[in-house]
């Protein structure tokens, strides 16, 4: 998707407050909605790359100026609208307009922190398939990908790179994100700033991304 | 289940920024209150998680593990080549580590992690993430000027020094091993750890500093 989310490279946003206090949460609401995040039911079906598009679809206007936290307000009460958790008029309301359910029990912060330990999700799948590329290959990233979710940035559409490394096969994200787990063989691909931005000609910089083999094509 | 569907979700998105109140705090409370309703959630348990977080996993994780890595040469290659197993041997393997990278900074290589896309990061091992990392400014940025980013945070990376940007594209995660300060032997990996900046594990900061 040629969403605001896809940033890199993107010019005109300013200087970084680099002054910000290093605190892990700025406000209550904050820590509330990410915890909200962590520990929420009524998930049947998600994916994590649905609930990225999800975020990504916000109304680009509202993506760029509300707060962070809180576009995850939003990418989470929409995929529970979509996913029909609860409706429009409830959350509008604040209000379920059934009577109360009996919530989980509750955890005590121990058992918090062994959920934190089993939220170690891995993405590896695998796959009969032998991948195509191997270290040092040359590669070009595609230039058409797809108006859903994607994870390949259009920063580094149709640039040449070269396989960095190879990490297996992971779990597919533009597949994902619709719903199905299908997996590709992943690699860091290594791209030099100098093919990437007109004003790096001069530098030896460079930049890491990590592609499954779908974005890719032997250059 | 969900429908897969943008349009559908776009459509919502569009009801939400009409009818939703304007302040972040009201939005959040209606939701955790139809969810409490609904059964979903519990807000005794959304206390812990915040506790958690605040108090126990953050970047303080982060600096031991660095703290051994500089104390330790076995420690360091094997955090260098497996780094998922060795954070599980501390008990730090968790949220968004399962597919961990540490990336080693070098007098000639200083590294910087960013996620373009959306705001990716190693949770269990650096906690939460800051605001300025989840920022346009920074995410437009560390892709395409990190020297430029580096100076505003202070540092200063000569012309011959190759950066390196991570941009944490799938689901693998980055952390910065940044170089031990001089004038550090001798000291206890406590006293090692407090001298790491969470700013040096992503890659905003470089020269880290013996105490004085």
């Amino acid at each position: 998707m040629d969403g605001m989310h896809d940033l890199g490279g993107k010019q005109g946003f300013g200087p970084i407050d680099v002054n910000e206090t290093e605190v892990p949460f700025h406000a209550d609401w904050e820590g509330r909605m990410w915890a909200i995040a962590q520990c929420g039911r009524g998930r049947d079906g998600w994916t994590i790359d649905w609930w990225r598009h999800c975020r990504e679809l916000i109304d680009p206007v509202d993506y760029l100026a509300r707060p962070y936290f809180d576009s995850w307000m939003q990418a989470y009460t929409a995929t529970y609208i979509d996913s029909g958790a609860f409706s429009l008029e409830e959350i509008i309301n604040a209000k379920s307009d059934q009577p109360p359910i009996e919530p989980p029990a509750a955890i005590d912060t121990r058992q918090v922190l062994k959920d934190v330990q089993s939220q170690a999700t891995r993405f590896d799948r695998p796959l009969a398939q032998t991948p195509q590329f191997q270290i040092g290959d040359r590669i070009i990233t595609n230039q058409l990908t797809t108006s859903h979710h994607t994870r390949l940035p259009a920063y580094a559409r149709g640039k040449p790179g070269i396989i960095y490394a190879y990490h297996g096969a992971h779990i597919f994200a533009d597949a994902c994100a619709q719903g199905s787990e299908r997996p590709d063989h992943i690699y860091s691909v290594v791209f030099e700033a100098r093919d990437l931005w007109p004003e790096a000609q001069q530098k030896n910089d460079r930049v890491f991304l990590d592609l499954w083999e779908s974005y890719l094509e032997s250059a | 289940m969900p429908s897969f569907d943008p349009d559908t979700v776009s459509e919502i998105h569009q009801h939400l920024h009409s009818h939703l109140p304007s302040e972040s705090a009201l939005r959040v409370k209606a939701l955790e209150t139809v969810l409490v309703e609904k059964g979903l959630v519990n807000s005794q348990t959304i206390d812990a998680w915040v506790e958690a977080y605040s108090e126990e996993v953050g970047p303080k994780r982060g600096a031991l593990i660095v703290a051994k890595a500089w104390s330790d040469p076995a420690f360091k290659a094997s955090l260098l080549g497996d780094a998922v197993s060795t954070i599980d041997q501390l008990g730090y393997l968790g949220k968004a580590t399962a597919h961990l990278k540490v990336v080693e900074n070098t007098p000639e290589v200083h590294n910087l992690v960013v996620c373009t896309l959306c705001s990716c990061y190693p949770f269990s091992i650096l906690g939460m993430a800051p605001n300025w990392y989840k920022t346009a400014a920074y995410r437009s940025r560390a892709v395409r000027d990190p020297r430029g980013v580096l100076q505003e945070f202070g540092v200063e990376v000569e012309d011959d020094i190759e950066i390196r940007v991570w941009d944490s594209t799938a689901e693998l995660r980055y952390m910065v091993l940044p170089e031990r300060p001089a004038n550090t032997d001798g000291l206890s990996e406590e006293a090692l750890a407090a001298l790491v900046t969470r700013n040096s594990m992503i890659g905003t900061d470089r020269n880290l500093q013996a105490n004085v």
